[in-house]
């Protein structure tokens, strides 16, 4: 199966190592991956602050660059999200007869990780060893855009070694935002303070979560309060095994 | 009244043209709203007695009192009722049955009684439109058996007297038992409440405080 | 609250811009803890009774049918609701805005002479100002909703538009009642709280002649009037009177009787956590002999048809005001609903509340949100509020990026910029070289960024971020694709 692998801005320029473990975990399973080196992003950020135009541009970019794609798979809840939830929006007001033909051809074959395993792959032990203690966020757009349900679940439950720890509240919004955790940075950290009681009492060295964005706020505040606790994005998990445990993780 | 202003015209002008590509012409209206897809739950899958127990076990869980009992024990069971209640003085709708007014009591048949007179009494006793299981809740309907909503409001003590044969199981089964709209109506789903201080609920604000209800197993549906 | 500290401004045209208002309260462990656990009370009841409700989605479902066809066919609904309310005795009134209305009322006020009002708790009213208006032209208005009371005697603002004092703790209720009831030995038991405000209204439904309130539904078909409660001051007030006045937003029209059987079902639910609320009363027009024998009922556009006019928008007047969203939202549970600066607060606030403006004011309303979609999904009639807020949005950029001060607003520069980024990739991937060592020189020897100045200064307030990596992910791809051996293309 011929994949190719959108790995969105913030990935790119932040979290590489979720890139990295995306490619090990899909070679691992089989997957022929390609990488188109134009990508950049897919505009949520605009879209979510109100530059609509330019939003629309990128999301145009988006499609022209994988119009011709057998299969996209996104490491980021949110982007597809965007994708599936505001493209149509987007082209339907800006966009012409030949755009949202394209999109309407490619948006069946986008995929979320967990959707494309799941959903896809049919795979659901990918052969991880992961010998932590892992409490699992539920990003937003995870849950209500994209309604992943149980993929992640039937995923997690998989991996070898690993203790799960259920979240409290696990679906409540950890306030990221986006921009938001800018434009209302003190309400954004009001939640995020409220979100990271739940998490640091599940007692567990990990919080996990499909989207790096909700990691980073999360993550950002662990580091800042020696919380004893970090983040790590579920591809890296997926992909850890005994003998290539994640990296950055002793 | 006041002189006509030129509201009436320039609001409903700015609504049609805001509605102009969706709104319907009058000949489709009435079918368009009947063919709203209504797949949520009308009828209900209860069987009668368990729809009858389901009503009293809501009815319960508002403190409610409730007693059954047959038609021919009614006005018995209504009297030991009242004299359960400790109280003298009754409000009686006008078209309130004789046989409910039990005697030893005092009786203010409600003829258009004044609110101050109404206070006067201690309690009220009424018929009832209908009676939902799932909710718990008395449908008045505010006829001659049930009375002005006024003496059901004012007195302290209510008991209504509900027939199984008026208990439904959903409130859609209510509506659909309506035939001609209600002018009146009144739905009573436990005493008053309210839980506007850190969210304690208090019972009991205004209106009746005690809910008495008699069910009368008739012949049935 | 009642002690002068915190006057909250509920007046959108005055109101402090969200982000900025929100601050004192954040400040305030009491007014959180308050909100936080109101909402937790109603959510808890609220979902053991979704999920008892079998049919929960198909009733969402329904309603929300059931609203949209009544909104496209407002015209022909309110015309049919002002006929069959008029032929049943009642009067209908038209008010273009806030103060024809208020006017509206005051005259006929002053028709019956009325030097006092009661009323039972109506967002409308508060919408439109009327208590003030009404007490500087002399008529003394009674709230009768314990809420209300509340709010009015401690001179406070509703913050929710279901649960008005949620923000307000028993403590502070005594005080109040103490002090304005002159009740000096009133303890804090919310039952003798009750109690002291039971006390306080019975005289006054008794004697004043004169009730305003608000309309949960106007029924279409049959010109009927549903007002939805739970303590009983509302069957007070519109059973005693003699004369009823209803304030309601044109929105609020159904079309047939038959569709309380949706509504009533998804209301109490969502709003207060009961399969029903305790009283709900229907009334048509005036029955003779039966309650208040003048009826008038003043329908309010204020905006709405503006909003009603606008494809993705309309879906806001769908809206049954049962608060769900509000108790959803997480970001409402941190702030309640002052610091939205109007009576509408919450999701459906951030929504309505800039559209009833015609975009003038409350702009930073819109952006009160992280767009998590726990309203949506609560919402009984399905306002899609997430995208309504996108849409709002990029009409508050459209209107603020044409302004010259913004050339230079670091946001809008930084998304200006972000943009001609991300629409090459050789301008993007030179943007991320030169970012990693602008982010260089704030990055500490750990690796992580503690500091950063302007706008990264909102981050870094509360978090810290890790410095970018030296390879970026299409770096390592490219490198590896680059060696001799190994899986190259």
């Amino acid at each position: 199966m011929r994949v190719s692998l959108f790995i969105t801005c913030y990935n790119d320029t932040l979290f590489p190592e979720t890139g990295r473990a995306v490619v090990k975990l899909l070679e691992r399973l089989g997957v022929e991956l390609e990488f188109h080196p134009r990508q950049t992003c897919c505009g949520q950020m605009h879209a979510n602050t109100g530059f609509r135009a330019e939003a629309f541009s990128q999301a145009k970019r988006f499609v022209r660059l994988y119009q011709d794609t057998e299969t996209v798979v996104i490491p980021s809840s949110s982007c597809v999200a965007m994708i599936r939830d505001q493209y149509p929006g987007l082209f339907a007001e800006l966009g012409n007869e030949e755009l949202r033909k394209q999109f309407a051809a490619l948006l069946p074959r986008v995929f979320e990780l967990s959707e494309f395993l799941v959903d896809r792959l049919k795979v659901k032990d990918v052969g991880a060893y992961f010998p932590h203690r892992v409490t699992y966020h539920a990003s937003c757009h995870g849950v209500r855009a994209l309604h992943l349900g149980d993929r992640p679940w039937k995923l997690m439950n998989k991996v070898r070694g690993m203790e799960q720890v259920p979240l409290a509240n696990l679906d409540r919004c950890c306030g990221f935002g986006g921009t938001f955790s800018v434009k209302n940075a003190e309400v954004s950290s009001a939640m995020l303070a409220v979100k990271l009681q739940d998490i640091v009492a599940t007692g567990a060295e990990f919080c996990t979560a499909l989207d790096n964005s909700c990691l980073m706020h999360l993550g950002g505040a662990m580091h800042r309060q020696y919380a004893g606790m970090k983040t790590i994005h579920l591809a890296e998990i997926l992909a850890s095994t005994e003998t290539s445990p994640a990296e950055g993780v002793a | 009244m006041s002189a006509p202003s030129k509201s009436r015209e320039n609001i409903l002008e700015r609504v049609r043209a805001a509605t102009k590509t969706v709104a319907l012409p009058p000949a489709e209206l009435a079918a368009a709203c009947a063919s709203i897809p209504r797949d949520y739950i009308r009828r209900g899958g209860m069987t009668v007695t368990a729809c009858q127990e389901r009503f009293i076990e809501r009815l319960r869980e508002y403190d409610a009192e409730v007693v059954e009992t047959t038609e021919e024990e009614l006005p018995a069971t209504i009297a030991a009722q009242l004299a359960g209640s400790g109280k003298h003085t009754f409000v009686a709708p006008a078209g309130l049955p004789a046989a409910w007014q039990a005697e030893g009591f005092e009786w203010k048949l409600d003829g258009g009684l004044s609110a101050a007179e109404i206070e006067k009494a201690e309690g009220v006793v009424t018929a009832a439109f209908c009676g939902v299981a799932d909710s718990g809740t008395i449908v008045l309907h505010h006829s001659a058996t049930e009375g002005r909503r006024v003496i059901t409001l004012l007195p302290d003590w209510h008991l209504c007297v509900v027939y199984a044969s008026q208990v439904v199981e959903t409130l859609p089964e209510y509506f659909d038992r309506c035939g001609q709209t209600p002018g009146l109506a009144t739905y009573i789903s436990g005493p008053s409440a309210t839980a506007d201080i850190e969210m304690t609920r208090i019972k009991g604000v205004h209106g009746p405080r005690f809910l008495h209800v008699v069910l009368v197993r008739d012949s049935g549906q | 609250m009642s002690q002068g500290v915190y006057h909250p401004v509920l007046d959108p045209a005055k109101a402090r811009p969200f982000p900025e208002a929100v601050l004192p309260v954040l400040r305030n462990p009491q007014l959180r803890k308050n909100v936080a656990h109101a909402i937790d009370v109603i959510q808890a009841k609220r979902g053991k009774l979704v999920v008892e409700k079998t049919d929960w989605q198909a009733l969402r479902t329904a309603g929300a049918a059931i609203r949209t066809h009544a909104l496209e066919n407002l015209g022909a609904y309110l015309t049919q609701f002002e006929e069959r309310c008029t032929a049943a005795g009642g009067v209908v009134h038209w008010a273009a805005d806030a103060a024809e209305a208020r006017q509206i009322i005051l005259n006929l006020l002053r028709e019956e002479n009325a030097s006092e009002v009661i009323k039972i708790k109506t967002m409308t009213s508060a919408e439109i100002q009327l208590n003030p208006f009404l007490e500087a032209a002399g008529v003394r208005t009674y709230e009768t909703d314990l809420a209300e009371i509340i709010l009015q005697l401690g001179e406070d603002e509703p913050s929710h538009i279901v649960v008005p004092a949620l923000h307000v703790n028993r403590a502070q209720v005594r005080e109040i009642f103490a002090r304005r009831m002159g009740l000096k030995d009133l303890s804090d038991d919310p039952r003798e709280l009750t109690n002291a405000a039971r006390n306080y209204l019975r005289r006054k439904f008794l004697d004043i002649p004169t009730a305003i309130s608000g309309a949960n539904f106007l029924v279409a078909e049959t010109g009927s009037v549903v007002v939805v409660e739970s303590e009983g001051n509302g069957r007070m007030c519109l059973t005693l009177p003699r004369t009823m006045i209803t304030l309601a937003g044109i929105e609020k029209v159904l079309p047939r009787f038959q569709d309380l059987e949706v509504m009533l079902q998804v209301l109490a639910r969502s709003a207060t956590g009961e399969r029903m609320n305790p009283y709900t009363s229907i009334w048509t027009g005036v029955t003779p002999g039966d309650g208040p024998q003048k009826f008038h009922v003043v329908l309010l556009d204020n905006g709405r048809s503006s909003i009603l006019a606008k494809k993705t928008e309309r879906q806001t007047l769908k809206c049954i005001r049962c608060a769900a969203c509000m108790n959803a939202c997480p970001v409402y549970r941190q702030t309640g609903g002052h610091a939205y600066g109007s009576v509408y607060p919450g999701p459906i606030g951030a929504i309505l509340t800039p559209q009833l403006m015609q975009m003038h004011h409350a702009q930073t309303l819109p952006f009160a949100s992280s767009l998590c979609g726990a309203c949506y999904e609560v919402c009984p009639v399905k306002i899609n509020i997430p995208e309504v807020l996108l849409e709002l949005r990029s009409q508050v950029v459209n209107q603020e990026r044409r302004e010259a001060g913004r050339l230079f607003d670091p946001m809008y520069l930084g998304l200006r910029i972000a943009n001609l980024i991300f629409s090459r990739a050789w301008i993007f991937h030179t943007a991320q070289f030169l970012g990693r060592i602008g982010l260089g020189v704030f990055t500490r020897k750990d690796g992580w960024i503690h500091s950063l100045p302007s706008v990264g200064g909102k981050w870094t307030q509360t978090r810290d971020l890790r410095g970018l990596p030296k390879q970026t992910f299409h770096g390592w791809w490219a490198a590896r694709a680059a060696k001799p051996s190994g899986e190259a293309k």
